[in-house]
């Protein structure tokens, strides 16, 4: 499998005391979409500048397809194509002024520049703002004019930032699509808090925490961590029905039963038990009961329940947290059963 | 191609903002205004000299030194790395490209302004004696205050990039910049500073094409002259809280010679162009380490 981006040990500590990431080991497959998942101030934004050479890392390296990041390494930026979080932009500026010189900074030439330009101006619905200035561009509009200026020199690699945050529900929609259109030809790594975007969108996802990366890989091995032994079976029917229910239902062998609110009967299987045995014989004696089944669901958002069931595993991990490197030569042995 | 495009968008950025535009319209009446009072009694390179002093001493370096602070400081630091620095392009080629803008743009406005009033007092016909001003005097002047204002840009640039917030470096600019001719007469470098060389420029106005500095003819000859330079050393005397210069003596000291024999043209130029060289570099190096 071939990396687009690759960091090992990434750490930076700014100024000697806050520590933005943590030892870091990124894998993003080429031709992924990466969601970077994390809490306010775990490091995704610091992640996402040590990659583009805007911060220096103060340990550990970073590589995009093969080549290492830096302040100088322009070569690897032409690769990327950034959306910063609320894109701050010369608000004197008209968006084909933006662009143009962009696509100067990028090194496109004129041929190729200008219908680039005009195409992506069309495709972000930003045509009819071309006589505005950027100053009086609504956030989703910034959003949009980002977006185009990450896309003007067609790079492999999109680094996009919080690309939903402050949208209106129709911007919101706009940019999710794109993102899905736009992964099926390049890699994109998304960072964000918002675990809904990552469920629609990413095939593969990284959960960092405290500025360490404590989960990486695809997005149905993260489902796959949760417990998923609860079901919340929505009914209806005579109110006596339910408890009735709940009292057949707590016999059968592995299965625990509980009445959430009127309508809902809560089902916990037994991690060694057939979950789909268990649920037809649920849904029998629902059914016998004189209940109507209207829905079944997993007790969370699935994504939603395993983040925070890795956030809290992490923080119960407390010290065990911490891997001691593995010694070499002689001390092999001993080293490996540290911790 | 990327250091051109910043180099465009930074003079575009720069002549559409209101403190260049300002500036060129109140530097252009300031400098008519000269002209005008002392149309009928300054001799022509003492003019010149009246001309370039608002340039050289005050109160125009502060807009020079202001210009030279904002490339890289405040809010222009985040749009600079969300928008441009994440691009392929480094940093070095920002900054020199940047820098050139801020140069050009002094510069242009300092030409704008001087030109038609140097040759105005020049060729005009006025009721003055006439005076022995040189085109290689001329040229000579021009370049040096050219340099102390490239000068005064590079040192507002390495503020900038050092300080990062804009206001503390003009503050502190300022605050160097105001007693610059007392700390170099401190140190016995007074040929440099900005006071004796608009004193000097008279003097080197009237510098012939290859006559050896200290020619009798290059002599101050009038009396307004001089008086016109200490009372431009005495008022940045009193603006600065440094003491009044001493009445001068007909001993061998640069600063102490109302004739400015000794003048060196070369060194003045080096004098500024090596600290100009330097603080470029410095802020170079310096941006180049920074974080994002």
């Amino acid at each position: 499998m071939s990396l687009a981006i690759c960091t090992e040990h990434l750490t930076k500590i700014y100024g000697g005391k806050v520590i933005a990431v943590n030892d870091m080991n990124l894998h993003v497959p080429a031709g992924s979409i990466y969601g970077l998942l994390g809490p306010n101030g775990a490091g995704k934004t610091t992640t996402l500048r040590l990659l583009l050479g805007l911060q220096q890392p103060t340990a550990g390296k970073a590589e995009i397809f093969g080549q290492t990041c830096g302040v100088n390494a322009t070569a690897v930026r032409g690769l990327i194509g950034f959306l910063p979080t609320h894109p701050t932009l010369p608000g004197h500026l008209r968006p084909v002024e933006y662009l143009e010189l962009l696509g100067k900074v990028c090194r496109l030439p004129a041929q190729v520049r200008k219908p680039r330009l005009t195409s992506l101006l069309r495709a972000v619905g930003l045509l009819d703002a071309t006589d505005q200035r950027i100053e009086t561009f609504s956030t989703g509009m910034r959003t949009r004019l980002g977006i185009a200026a990450s896309l003007l020199a067609d790079p492999p690699l999109l680094l996009w930032d919080e690309p939903t945050a402050g949208l209106d529900p129709a911007a919101r929609r706009f940019t999710l699509d794109l993102i899905r259109d736009l992964g099926q030809t390049r890699t994109i790594l998304v960072a964000t808090h918002i675990l809904n975007d990552i469920d629609q969108i990413c095939d593969h996802v990284g959960v960092m925490y405290e500025g360490r990366m404590i989960f990486s890989g695809p997005m149905r091995e993260m489902k796959r961590r949760l417990q998923r032994d609860e079901f919340h079976l929505e009914v209806d029917g005579p109110a006596e029905a339910l408890p009735r229910a709940v009292e057949q239902v707590a016999r059968l062998p592995g299965v625990l039963a509980r009445a959430g609110d009127p309508h809902i009967l809560i089902v916990a299987i037994a991690a060694d038990a057939s979950r789909a045995a268990a649920l037809a014989k649920i849904l029998e004696l629902v059914d016998a009961a004189g209940l109507t089944l209207l829905s079944i669901q997993s007790a969370h958002n699935d994504t939603e329940h395993a983040y925070l069931q890795l956030l809290q595993e992490d923080q119960a991990h407390g010290f065990r947290r911490f891997e001691f490197p593995k010694r070499r030569g002689a001390d092999a042995g001993a080293g490996d059963s540290a911790v | 191609m990327p250091a051109l495009a910043i180099l465009q968008y930074e003079l575009g950025s720069l002549w559409s903002g209101w403190l260049v535009r300002l500036w060129l319209v109140a530097a252009g009446l300031f400098a008519l205004l000269s002209l005008a009072a002392a149309w009928g009694q300054l001799q022509t390179a003492v003019l010149i000299g009246s001309l370039l002093f608002p340039f050289l001493v005050f109160p125009w370096f502060l807009i020079v030194i202001l210009l030279g602070i904002s490339p890289v400081t405040g809010s222009r630091l985040d749009a600079l790395a969300d928008g441009i620095l994440c691009r392929p392009i480094t940093r070095y080629e920002y900054l020199v490209a940047s820098w050139a803008a801020r140069v050009l743009t002094v510069l242009a406005v300092f030409f704008l302004v001087i030109t038609p009033c140097v040759l105005l007092g020049t060729f005009a016909k006025r009721p003055v004696a006439a005076d022995a001003v040189t085109w290689y005097g001329m040229l000579c002047a021009t370049a040096l205050v050219s340099l102390v204002l490239t000068f005064l840009v590079s040192l507002g640039f390495l503020a900038g990039t050092l300080l990062r917030r804009p206001l503390v470096a003009a503050v502190v600019l300022i605050f160097l910049w105001y007693p610059i001719n007392f700390v170099l007469h401190t140190f016995s470098l007074e040929e440099f500073s900005p006071i004796s060389l608009n004193q000097a420029l008279p003097t080197l106005l009237r510098t012939p094409w290859r006559e050896a500095p200290g020619s009798p003819d290059r002599k101050l000859s009038s009396e307004d002259a001089e008086a016109m330079a200490r009372q431009a050393a005495q008022f940045l005397s009193v603006l600065s809280g440094a003491p009044s210069q001493p009445a001068r003596r007909d001993s061998g000291d640069f600063f102490e010679q109302g004739n400015y024999e000794d003048f060196s043209f070369w060194r003045v130029f080096l004098g500024y162009s090596i600290p100009t060289l330097a603080a470029v570099a410095l802020a170079t190096w310096c941006f180049c380490r920074r974080d994002l």
